[in-house]
């Protein structure tokens, strides 16, 4: 982009109205906003949306944690593959009953204020967000108590075996280690303090977040001076400030126009497959649903090809069980092929006909509002009408927690194990089972895969649970979306994760 | 003077005890739950009513409504629901933006509807005349986010002339200010012009049919001073009117613009308030608003004194 141009351009309209508003003309400034430093620079990142705060223990935004990522660190954090490695620990041993996990801290690890990171600091995060009951306390759920023998040591004692203990202590940043005095400032919501190989340098609310570099990293410093992440709640106009060369990265681009920019190398758009997923949930409390053969009906009459070529544009995976095929619990288990006459022979068993079904789905997920559309016309084939109901995201949450609803669509984001989704929403006591499943021996399977400490049998136990959802139909598994984000040529290093988690730490920005 | 300001800034007083009193009990009727906002779809009873015990949710709604007018009273508006963060600091720091916005916005608007307006009113049915009202039709009836788009589209994409969205604060840097607040502030003064050149048209016509004007006429006085002296100055009244009442409602924010350009205004905290129904925040929002709204009518009030010498405040 011309800068002079532009310049020349605003010169005159700020003219005018800077006498007008009679405030000084302030000093010019580089328009690109960096400073001419010859080291890494800063990389300037779109982001949908402005975080709402920047305590990770409170947050349960995405934008958060999309900021959070570079700033601050866990336990242990899940490599390229989800699988559990060292982070602010450098090695665990469990005790032969399963009941006590023994954390080795790394040695020589600073906050970015410089002030030592100690036990204690991992007893006070795990303590506060058990106390306090926040959002992430159900992690901590088989926890009795986090003790710190000396500095260098974090004890972890447990009220029965939980195998997947790593997956909750690391599987993102909510359960980050924070300091201590910067909670008790109450700093902690716009300036936090991490481990993390960037810090908060300044925050503008309503448009961007600044981060610096961490001197006091101990990791491999990073390459970059700083992150800017900035607010574009349009993809247009954040594609267009990538293409402009406002921004070098964003992961808020047009869906309809990723297929495109896929082929393109300028800016480079990768999409890998993610390990959310999306779903219909039928209100198992309201008849007919109670009734299995009308949600195997409805299963068997969804065409999800079609379904995620209008809600995705293609970009998504079909899948009729959660779990995406890269996990290591994948199960291959698709019996639904799209069969509307073995649909409607189904609802006639069912002793079911004229059937309306209400259908609630949500602006906060443009893509359910697409997706009702194209799963309306499939159920009207099998003469079920169905009646869509677009709600805004707070009122959508209260009909779902009213159990007001027939049926409803979905997605769960960012999963790594099963134990975190599979028990919140079809154990007949789980805290997201608003649809009301209930089976026995699902409950039973999920309470021992639970505690399962031999890995190979619990994979078997979650294979059953898997099998046997799918079955009943507690949820009618839609697909795995792809994640797809765009940066600059200038940009490397950059990866795209299944999990989400954006990472700018190992990132170099040419110049 | 003094005793009349005095006068409506107690009035107004009672307004914003009024605007903080029907807020509060709208936003009791807006279906939808903060709480479960706040944790999305990580929901746990427990965590639920912890969380709600901290925002005090769980109290009275009597209690509520008196606890935050007390603390209103003395600047405190009270503590975001989603950030944690003082209500009055964050809708102070959301002001400049809105004001540089909607002051550029007016601006333009004027410097497009005046010399329209006028002209289309003393050429009253000429091909200028048909052109001004066909922008005008135009400008009230595209809708804004389009208009916005396509600007984008055109002066960022196609030309490379200016960014599509952000915002640098006037004081940091004039220039990239300027180069910023330029496609939102024409996208919202096109809107604005729009409606302002009828205004002017019309007034203007009105006041030309009038008698004293024809004797002007008869005199000989020249057009120019007998449309910008006589006729332009007392067509004003209406047209001020109109002026204020924009920039108000500009200042309200405009929320499809600010969210569009990614402009930190309160139009977009007001609309991420809503979406998150984070209640203190909406309400500080909305009686910045309210006293904004109230200050502009006031001086609108005072300038027509000083634009008609008939009309004395007092």
């Amino acid at each position: 982009m011309s800068s002079t141009r532009f310049r020349l351009a605003g010169a005159a309209l700020a003219l005018t109205l800077v006498a007008a508003a009679g405030c000084s003309a302030g000093e010019g400034v580089d328009v690109d906003g960096t400073d001419g430093a010859a080291a890494g620079g800063v990389l300037n990142a779109a982001i949908g949306g402005e975080p709402d705060q920047l305590d990770p223990h409170k947050t349960s935004a995405y934008y958060s944690f999309q900021v959070l990522e570079n700033v601050y660190d866990t336990l242990v954090e899940p490599d390229a593959n989800l699988e559990m490695k060292p982070a602010l620990a450098t090695e665990w041993t469990t005790s032969d009953d399963q009941l006590t996990w023994t954390f080795t801290l790394r040695e020589g690890v600073k906050f970015s204020d410089g002030s030592p990171l100690t036990a204690e600091d991992v007893v006070y995060s795990y303590t506060r967000i058990i106390d306090e009951k926040l959002n992430n306390a159900y992690r901590f759920a088989t926890v009795k108590s986090v003790t710190a023998p000396d500095p260098g040591t974090v004890v972890v004692t447990l009220n029965a075996p939980t195998p997947n203990l790593l997956a909750n202590l690391g599987g993102f940043k909510g359960v980050a280690i924070v300091q201590k005095s910067n909670v008790e400032s109450g700093e902690i919501t716009t300036k936090p303090v991490g481990t993390g190989p960037f810090a908060i340098g300044s925050y503008a609310s309503g448009d961007n977040i600044q981060l610096v570099r961490n001197e006091n990293y101990w990791g491999e410093q990073p390459k970059l001076d700083g992150v800017r992440f900035t607010f574009v709640s349009d993809p247009t106009v954040a594609l267009q400030n990538l293409r402009g060369g406002e921004v070098q990265w964003t992961d808020n681009l047009p869906p309809q126009q990723v297929p495109a920019l896929l082929d393109g190398d300028d800016p480079t758009v990768q999409s890998v497959p993610s390990t959310d997923y999306w779903y219909l949930a039928l209100n198992q409390a309201r008849k007919p649903y109670d009734n299995v053969n009308v949600r195997r009906a409805i299963a068997f009459a969804l065409d999800r090809e079609a379904i995620t070529k209008a809600a995705k544009f293609g970009l998504a995976t079909v899948n009729q069980t959660a779990i995406p095929r890269d996990s290591a619990f994948y199960y291959e288990y698709a019996p639904y092929s799209h069969d509307p006459n073995q649909a409607r022979q189904l609802l006639d068993q069912a002793g079911v006909s004229g059937l309306t079904m209400d259908l609630m789905v949500t602006s906060e997920y443009p893509e359910t509002v697409t997706a009702a559309q194209v799963i309306a016309s499939q159920l009207e084939g099998i003469g079920v009408t169905v009646k869509i109901r677009t709600l805004d995201f707070a009122q959508w949450l209260d009909e779902q927690g009213n159990g007001n609803f027939d049926s409803f669509m979905l997605g769960w984001l960012g999963n790594i194990d099963p134990d975190e989704f599979y028990y919140a929403q079809h154990h007949s006591g789980g805290t997201f089972n608003f649809h009301k499943y209930d089976n026995a021996a699902v409950d039973r399977l999920l309470d021992q895969a639970r505690t399962e400490t031999d890995q190979g049998a619990r994979k078997q136990q979650y294979e059953q649970v898997a099998k046997q959802i799918v079955d009943d139909a507690s949820y009618i598994y839609l697909y795995n979306p792809d994640v797809a984000q765009g940066w600059s040529r200038q940009v490397s290093g950059y990866e795209v994760r299944t999990d989400r988690a954006i990472r700018f730490r190992d990132v170099a920005l040419a110049r | 003077m003094a005793r009349f300001v005095l006068r409506r800034l107690l009035q107004s007083g009672v307004v914003l005890l009024g605007v903080t009193l029907v807020v509060f009990l709208l936003l009791q009727l807006v279906p939808g739950d903060p709480v479960r906002v706040a944790l999305g779809t990580r929901f746990d009873q427990e965590t639920y009513e912890a969380l709600r015990a901290r925002a005090g949710l769980d109290q009275p709604l009597v209690a509520q409504y008196f606890d935050y007018l007390r603390r209103a009273l003395t600047g405190d508006l009270g503590v975001s629901f989603r950030s944690g963060r003082p209500v009055t600091a964050i809708v102070l720091e959301r002001l400049p933006a809105t004001l540089s916005l909607a002051v550029t916005a007016v601006l333009f608007a004027m410097l497009i509807a005046f010399p329209l307006g006028i002209l289309s009113a003393i050429r009253s049915g000429s091909l200028i005349d048909h052109a001004a009202r066909v922008f005008s039709q135009f400008g009230v009836s595209v809708p804004d986010f389009w208009m916005g788009i396509m600007g984008i589209l055109l002066f960022s994409g196609v030309l490379g002339w200016l960014p599509p969205s952000g915002y640098v604060s006037l004081t940091e840097d004039p220039g990239r200010w300027a180069s910023h607040v330029a496609l939102p502030a024409a996208t919202v003064g096109l809107v604005t012009a729009s409606i302002l050149t009828r205004f002017i048209r019309s007034s203007m016509l009105e006041v030309l049919s009038e008698d004293y004007v024809r004797t002007a006429e008869a005199k000989g006085l020249r057009t120019r001073v007998l449309v910008l002296r006589h006729v332009l100055r007392n067509a004003l009244i209406p047209v001020v009117t109109v002026v204020a009442v924009q920039l108000a409602s500009l200042l309200g924010g405009v929320i499809v613009i600010e969210v569009l350009f990614a402009w930190p205004g309160i139009g977009r905290l007001t609309y991420e308030a809503v979406d998150a129904r984070d209640y203190p925040v909406l309400q500080g929002a909305v009686l910045l608003v309210a006293a904004l709204f109230l200050l502009v009518n006031l001086l609108v009030d005072i300038l027509y004194a000083r634009l008609d010498p008939r009309i004395t405040v007092k």
